[in-house]
């Protein structure tokens, strides 16, 4: 081999020949006197590094319970929500000698737990969201609970009737709720009294939440917003829902047929844009930029900016946390005049939800665990530390006597309504939310008039459902089920 | 064994991990898009090979056109201006007599160095309506303050002025690039009477054209899959606004959000084939444009 050649060094420095370095080479060695590293000696210390972290590296917990099946929980809450579900699995844990539960928090729980499915190799038990069942049950990505729930002597008459639509998804038993999650209005007792409202008797019509609006606005002297009654858009979660509060609805299940531009919504909508049109789109714009994000003390109803929400019973954390002294009320959230029945509250159902992926090793276990966190001193000790009602059809006196929530009751009675709705229940349905949240964007901006921007709503979300049903057709699954959004009147 | 054979077999030994971590990693993801691309793949379920119906769908479908416009746009704007700030900022810090040249480097390479995330919060905070410093400085001057992020008129200029804070990288190799031209050039331009501004335009620009070429298209390259910074500043849990939208992230709402992995292979490979095809134009162009040195 010529001295030079592009190899030499490499030869030189790490190899199993031995010799002198060559000097003068265009890369010749360093002039330094470590001591040449042969191919032996770095394969070596290769595999001693590697047999280095198999020995002492990092390693799971699964054989630190000898005897015990090893459960993994995976588990979106954090913090003080997460730390009492902490104590359910521990008090599990420690109830028997078979099953040994890690609870598990997950962030962004939607894309791990699809990633994770996808690869075969899910999890044991699985805390989702309500609107996540439909798409994994008509995935196969989750287990029926028919046949499993039973034998813990579960039985969906034992839920609120509300609570039964999140459960159940083209007739069959999908997930259970620990606890319950439905919309309600909180309002500012002391804002209502400082703008001569009674603050015992909250609004109960959308006509009269927009005169105890027009009530709550307060100016500057230059014109500019210092609070408002009410915002559709603080906190905005729930954008689309405000049809079903005006006698309509979003979605047909029966037919698989979107209804963005049926009249209720369009009215829904139509007033929602008067409200920030009243308001100055501009200036609303720029009042809201000013509030801070949920989980904060400078989110709106907290520092008085906002004296209305449409919000969850999670709310009443955060008030105990950062604004204990805030006098506050709750009340459903309002519904278009005419529509009021005090006995069947009008309310969004959106909760947490537990399910068994399909191809999770132990699924009897799973269900002995999701049992255990069913039985109703788990669920009342749970949705108490949460600040949320119950997804039980009854409840103790005691639960309700020492909730740290004022609206329990509100959120329970919404949770039994038989005019309580969710999501729409079709595997789609996160595609069709964000398009329809664009549009109420472009609503609220007034950019365009509400009618106009939900034909359009419903020109693309007719579209997704028809897709999705031509490829179930393709698939040779759900193609039944799907049949009408194919021909169907949106088609 | 022949010493040739020992001693190539010896350096794909050595090249090994690079050639098995790209085809794991690379090539076999690549191809394996392709295919995807051609199927309805909801990842909870296995492919189902449709043909090109994916991409037929996406022709069809309005958000698609609605991102491929914001991002067209933001490209059409920001592409131009990055590279006129960053040729204007190289111009300046290499001036000869600059005191203090090393710091200036510093100070605008330096914003290239702050994570995607965080410069993208801190450009929400600073273009906050309400107590935003941009519209408190706007104020202060008797200008009006617009709602950056909350105008749709106005999140097109916000996003193109993030962009610009980048642009540090860029005026390191522009500087680096003219201090490359030979000073015989300057002395030769000098002798003819050219004066700083046409020995700039001359000279200068000439001679760093084959670094402006390749910024421009490793720009285009990054701006057509800007992905972060919008995230940040237009979706919150409120949902996605319209005029925020771009292409990589209705991309990646297809392949984890939407469960449409087979859509999003299909938009991965449109946008792959978008920018080959600029770049081959942008060489093609760059032929009468750019002077390369001989040697």
């Amino acid at each position: 081999m010529p001295a030079g050649d592009s190899t030499t060094p490499m030869r030189l420095h790490v190899s199993g020949a031995s010799g002198p370095p060559v000097a003068g080479s265009v890369h010749g060695p360093p002039s330094h006197d470590w001591p040449a590293l042969t191919r032996r000696a770095a394969l070596g210390l290769f595999a001693a590094g590697g047999l280095g972290f198999a020995l002492v590296g990092p390693r799971g917990d699964r054989g630190a319970h000898p005897g015990r099946l090893v459960l993994d929980y995976w588990e979106k809450w954090t913090g003080d929500e997460g730390a009492a579900m902490r104590t359910v699995v521990d008090e599990f844990n420690a109830s028997q000698s078979k099953i040994h539960v890690r609870y598990l928090i997950t962030g962004t729980i939607q894309e791990k737990a699809l990633i994770a499915i996808s690869g075969g190799n899910p999890p044991d038990v699985i805390g989702m969201y309500a609107y996540t069942v439909p798409p994994y049950a008509e995935a196969g990505a989750v287990l029926p609970l028919d046949d499993l729930a039973p034998a813990h002597a579960l039985s969906l008459d034992d839920y609120a009737a509300g609570m039964r639509q999140v459960m159940t998804h083209r007739g069959r038993w999908w997930a259970t709720i620990n606890t319950g999650g439905t919309m309600a209005l909180y309002y500012n007792k002391r804002l209502f009294r400082e703008a001569g409202l009674d603050p015992e008797r909250p609004p109960r019509t959308i006509e009269e939440m927009s005169a105890a609006h027009e009530r709550l606005v307060r100016k500057d002297g230059a014109g500019k917003l210092q609070r408002v009654g009410f915002l559709h858009k603080e906190p905005g979660w729930w954008s689309w829902f405000w049809g079903y509060h005006f006698g309509g609805a979003l979605y047909d299940p029966a037919q698989d047929q979107y209804l963005a531009d049926r009249p209720p919504t369009v009215r829904a909508y139509e007033w929602m844009q008067a409200h920030a049109r009243g308001l100055g789109h501009v200036e609303v714009e720029r009042f809201q930029s000013g509030f801070g994000p949920y989980g904060t003390d400078a989110q709106a109803f907290l520092t008085g900016k906002v004296a209305m929400v449409n919000q969850g019973p999670w709310l009443a954390n955060q008030l105990v946390a950062y604004a204990p002294d805030l006098d506050y009320g709750v009340c459903p959230v309002p519904v278009a005049s005419g529509l009021e029945d005090e006995r069947a509250p009008v309310g969004l159902i959106d909760t947490d939800v537990l399910m068994i992926p399909s191809s999770a090793k132990h699924p009897e276990a799973s269900m002995e665990f999701i049992a255990y966190t069913q039985r109703p001193q788990v669920v009342e000790f749970l949705a108490t530390r949460h600040c949320k009602g119950s997804p039980m059809a009854r409840v103790s006196d005691e639960f309700l006597a020492k909730h740290p929530n004022r609206g329990v009751r509100v959120h329970n009675a919404i949770a039994a309504s038989p005019r309580a709705f969710v999501a729409p229940t079709t595997p789609v349905w996160v595609e069709l939310k964000n398009v329809f949240d664009m549009a109420v964007d472009e609503m609220w901006k007034g950019v365009a008039p509400a009618a106009t921007k939900l034909t359009a709503v419903q020109r693309q979300s007719t579209t997704i459902l028809q897709n999705y049903a031509r490829l179930q057709v393709r698939r040779g699954d759900g193609g039944a089920a799907h049949g009408a959004a194919v021909g169907g009147p949106g088609a | 064994m022949s010493p040739t054979v020992r001693r190539n077999l010896t350096g794909l030994l050595w090249v090994s991990p690079w050639i098995v971590g790209a085809s794991a990693f690379l090539i076999l993801p690549m191809l394996m898009s392709g295919w995807y691309s051609l199927t309805d793949y909801p990842l909870l379920k296995p492919p189902v090979f449709i043909g090109l119906d994916n991409y037929a769908e996406l022709l069809r479908d309005e958000r698609f056109w609605l991102t491929v416009k914001n991002t067209a746009v933001f490209a059409l704007i920001s592409i131009p201006l990055a590279t006129l700030l960053s040729l204007a900022l190289a111009a300046l810090l290499a001036s000869p007599g600059l005191r203090g040249r090393t710091w200036y480097q510093a100070a605008v390479f330096i914003p290239t160095l702050v994570p995607l995330i965080a410069a993208a919060m801190i450009w929400f905070w600073l273009f906050n309506g309400d107590y935003g410093l941009i519209n408190r400085l706007l104020g202060a001057v008797g200008l009006p303050a617009p709602n950056w992020l909350g105008d749709p008129d106005w999140a097109m200029p916000a996003l193109v002025l993030t962009s610009l804070w980048g642009v540090g990288q860029g005026v390191v190799i522009y500087v680096a690039a003219i201090a490359g031209v030979p000073a015989s050039l300057y002395e030769a331009a000098r002798i003819d009477g050219l004066g700083p501004v046409r020995r700039w335009l001359r000279v200068t620009l000439p001679m760093i054209s084959p670094v402006i070429l390749f910024n421009v298209i490793t720009l285009t390259i990054a701006t057509l899959q800007v992905f972060a910074v919008p995230y940040v500043l237009f979706r919150n849990e409120r949902g996605q606004r319209a005029e925020g939208y771009f292409y990589s992230m209705y991309l990646f709402d297809n392949a984890f959000v939407y469960q449409k992995m087979g859509v999003a292979c299909a938009m991965a490979w449109m946008q792959l084939l978008v920018v080959l095809v600029l770049t081959g134009v942008m060489f093609v162009a760059s032929r009468r444009l750019v002077y390369y040195r001989a040697g």
